[in-house]
């Protein structure tokens, strides 16, 4: 019932619409779902797509009160079911390990651009800044037909073919949108 | 670390609120104090009203603490204090005193310091931390797209993550209820460079650098090739009478592929435009996967007789008045035995009688259904059956007194030494057209059939094997006569034939002996009814499959009285490709003495329909080899 120390010390209720800009500048509107005074973060649902934010209640600049409505978690129906998410986690995690592997790291934009046109129809992975294709072509930072190098002749053609090909697209591209 | 409760325990909080009952039984009842739009001021407070009985309070700390768990897993982007968003994989949250949160593979998508940045620098420095920490001193928000929070909200993302895993054919037809994605056109990328000598190398087939993927294979990697067509299809033998065959082949094949159907994607392909009118979409058009409340195999029987009925009569003409009495839709239910044989040459009879260009090519149907009955089951009461059911007795009648052809040989029929020549009454052979009842019958007949011997389904299939392999349905609507077919014996055969596999074009119906198969030059063409009914013994797609597959029921069940047969890979799935078609002939393997020659479903198994005994090539397709010497059945 009393006011919590730190910026904004008021409780939420449960249940309330709020529209809320934070010191940082971001500006929205949510669902109070929970509100935990001792560390002072409030969990909001917002929008129509179940999107959920952890709000720290600290950083909230302003905020104004837009209406009641009932507690959005059904306690009935609220499980949860860890070994559902520990899977969730280890998958997706796996995925963005697969994912970081085709990142470049310490390569530009348009190197990584590069290196994701070729692989979609040549197998590529990064070794460091280079693309090595099919393990045995390599091309290096420019990245132009010029720099590719190693491989049997056919597949050095093939390579520097398809960099041509795929810089006019996104040159192209790149002219069109910029 | 916070440790995860499944349930949210009750918990009394410290500052005296105590466990809040009914805080969100039966809505929440909130007192507000006041409220304001002054961060200092406006306070909501909640009370307890009314304490429902019940569950345990949640206190808000541990609703806080469910909705971290619930993000478990997702990705999430987290604000810090300075401004940066870092995007990561939600693990856990810090303990109870304080929110901090730890991401695993996080990576700064927005930077802090460039204010109004939208996205990180051109670089990215570094790898994805696996771990990476946020203390709560540092965190702001963390924020969380589509998140289910409620056991509703986890079902549906569970099923929706199953389904989006594979979306499999038969998962779309068979779920009643399928949130369909929302479709868009495709739009091709502007601007996009063409090089036109990495696409045109396939626009002109006849181009005069032929493509050779074996020799450019081997240009660019060295690889050298081992294929030899011949190894997965007989060989072509080209001969004095290769044009006119080819010619014949030809044209069987532009009236198959004129035929009406009431198939969508069968009109599709065949350019007629049937239902144009009905505002079907352009899914329902192309798509592959027929959408239906199942597929009821049984209910519609009688349409496809009908239709089935309607195919013959194109494709048989109009034979002349005593002709009509016989089915030309080979719904050759009929016992394999030697009446098989007779009502065979029956038909070629009637072939000849009615068309007057047999060729050998023409003999294609017509071998097919020989070739199928002779491998029914010897009961020759599916003659009767069929005489009973079509309801077209006096066809039957005048079917038996026909028997104009001597069993010769002109169809080749494989290994059928049936035990009782004179069978061969017709009854089996109702070939579609009859002007009188039987039409359908085919199909009534093959379904009744099923308990008797069986062989009912395939004259049925065979006609919608005929068809162009590649038109799966009708195969499925053959299968049924399929089931029928070797009833006592030989479920398998029916099953077989029930499944309705695609058959490829090459798999020739079951030619046994290449070299020694001939087709009987006087044959009646062989019209595949794509429509035909294929047998599916359970929930089948309503796609039919490959009519060839159909073919394949015949099947000798039991084949110890009769030594040959089988093996009629009928391969009718020639349609329109017969013109270019080799003739697909198999091999003839060593013949196989038992009786369960059954047709697998799948697949062309055609290889594996040995003749039994004597190997009388099935020879079914348009044939390229006139000089093969047929075999002739020896009755």
């Amino acid at each position: 019932m009393e006011g919590q120390v730190g910026g904004s010390g008021e409780e939420f209720a449960v249940g309330c619409l709020l529209s809320i800009k934070t010191t940082l500048g971001d500006e929205f509107d949510g669902q109070v779902m929970a509100f935990d005074r001792f560390t002072n973060m409030l969990g909001l649902k917002s929008g129509p797509r179940r999107n959920i934010r952890l709000l720290n209640a600290n950083y909230i600049k302003d905020f104004s009160f837009l209406g009641q409505a009932d507690d959005p978690l059904d306690p009935k129906k609220c499980f949860l079911d860890l070994s559902r998410l520990q899977a969730r986690e280890h998958l997706a995690v796996r995925q963005a390990e697969a994912d970081a592997q085709r990142i470049g790291v310490g390569v530009t934009t348009e190197a990584q651009n590069i290196f994701d046109a070729l692989s979609k129809t040549l197998p590529v992975r990064w070794d460091k800044t280079v693309i090595v294709v099919m393990n045995e072509v390599r091309v290096s930072s420019p990245y132009l037909p010029e720099s590719v190098s190693g491989g049997t002749a056919a597949a050095n053609e093939r390579v520097k073919k398809v960099l041509e090909f795929e810089r006019k697209r996104l040159q192209a591209r790149g002219s069109s949108q910029g | 670390m916070m440790n995860l409760q499944q349930v949210m325990p009750p918990k009394s909080t410290a500052n005296g609120f105590g466990r809040r009952r009914g805080e969100r039984e039966g809505g929440t009842r909130l007192e507000s104090k006041s409220q304001s739009g002054k961060s200092n001021s406006g306070r909501v407070t909640t009370t307890v009203i009314g304490s429902k009985s019940g569950s345990c309070a949640v206190s808000s700390h541990d609703k806080l603490l469910y909705l971290a768990s619930c993000l478990i897993g997702l990705s999430v982007e987290v604000q810090v204090k300075g401004g940066s968003v870092y995007a990561g994989i939600f693990h856990a949250t810090s303990d109870e005193k304080d929110f901090g949160v730890i991401l695993k593979m996080a990576r700064l998508i927005k930077d802090g310091n460039f204010r109004g940045q939208k996205t990180v620098a051109e670089f990215v420095s570094k790898p994805p931390s696996k771990n990476f920490i946020i203390p709560s001193s540092e965190l702001v928000q963390v924020i969380a797209k589509d998140v289910a929070v409620t056991r509703d909200g986890f079902a549906n993302e569970l099923q929706s993550d199953k389904q989006r895993e594979l979306m499999i054919d038969s998962l779309i037809s068979q779920t009643r209820h399928v949130e369909e994605r929302e479709l868009e056109p495709w739009i091709p990328d502007e601007d996009v460079p063409q090089l036109p000598e990495l696409e045109n190398i396939f626009d002109d087939p006849w181009n005069s650098k032929k493509w050779d993927q074996f020799e450019t294979n081997e240009t660019l990697f060295g690889v050298k090739t081992t294929f030899n067509e011949e190894l997965y299809t007989t060989k072509l033998l080209r001969g004095p009478q290769t044009e006119e065959l080819e010619k014949e082949a030809a044209r069987i094949a532009r009236e198959i592929a004129g035929e009406d159907t009431q198939d969508l994607h069968l009109a599709e392909e065949r350019g007629s435009s049937i239902h144009e009118n009905l505002g079907i979409d352009e899914e329902t058009r192309f798509s592959s996967v027929y959408r239906g409340t199942g597929f009821d195999d049984s209910g519609y029987e009688e349409d496809e007789d009908i239709v089935l009925n309607t195919h013959n009569n194109e494709t048989f003409g109009d034979s002349s008045g005593s002709v009509d009495q016989i089915s030309t839709d080979f719904a050759i239910a009929k016992s394999s035995d030697g009446g098989q044989l007779s009502s065979s040459s029956f038909i070629v009879d009637e072939a000849q009688t009615s068309q007057s260009d047999g060729t050998g090519a023409d003999l294609y149907c017509s071998e097919i259904p020989s070739r199928n009955f002779s491998t029914l089951d010897s009961e020759s009461r599916v003659q009767e059956n069929l005489l009973g059911e079509c309801g077209g007795n006096n066809d039957a009648k005048d079917f038996v007194e026909k028997q104009p052809l001597p069993e010769d040989a002109q169809l080749p029929k494989s290994g059928d030494s049936q035990s009782s020549p004179n069978r061969e009454k017709a009854g089996t052979i109702k070939v579609g057209r009859s002007a009188n009842a039987t039409p359908y019958s085919t199909s009534h007949v093959l379904s009744k059939g099923n308990e008797k011997t069986s062989s009912h389904g395939e004259p049925v299939d065979v006609a919608a094997s005929c068809k162009a392999p590649g038109e799966p349905q009708s195969v499925n609507s053959r299968g049924r006569p399929g089931s029928s077919a070797s009833s006592n014996s030989d479920r398998a055969a029916a099953t077989s034939a029930s499944s309705g596999p695609g058959l490829s074009p090459s798999s020739s119906m079951g030619s046994l002996s290449s070299e020694k198969s001939t087709l009987n030059p006087y044959a009646k063409e062989f019209k595949l009814n794509p429509n035909a009914k294929s047998f599916t013994p359970s929930q089948a797609s309503a796609r039919p499959l490959s009519p060839v597959a159909d073919n394949a029921f015949y099947h000798p069940p039991n084949v110890s009285a009769v030594p040959h047969m089988h093996g009629l890979p009928v391969g009718f799935g020639m349609g329109p490709s017969l013109a270019a078609q080799q003739p697909v002939i198999y091999p003839q393997i060593a013949p196989m003495q038992s009786p369960q020659t059954y047709y697998h479903p799948h697949g062309p198994q055609y290889g594996q329909q040995m003749l039994v005994g004597q190997s009388r090539p099935v020879f079914y397709l348009p044939n390229y080899q006139p000089e093969m010497p047929y075999k002739g059945r020896d009755y």
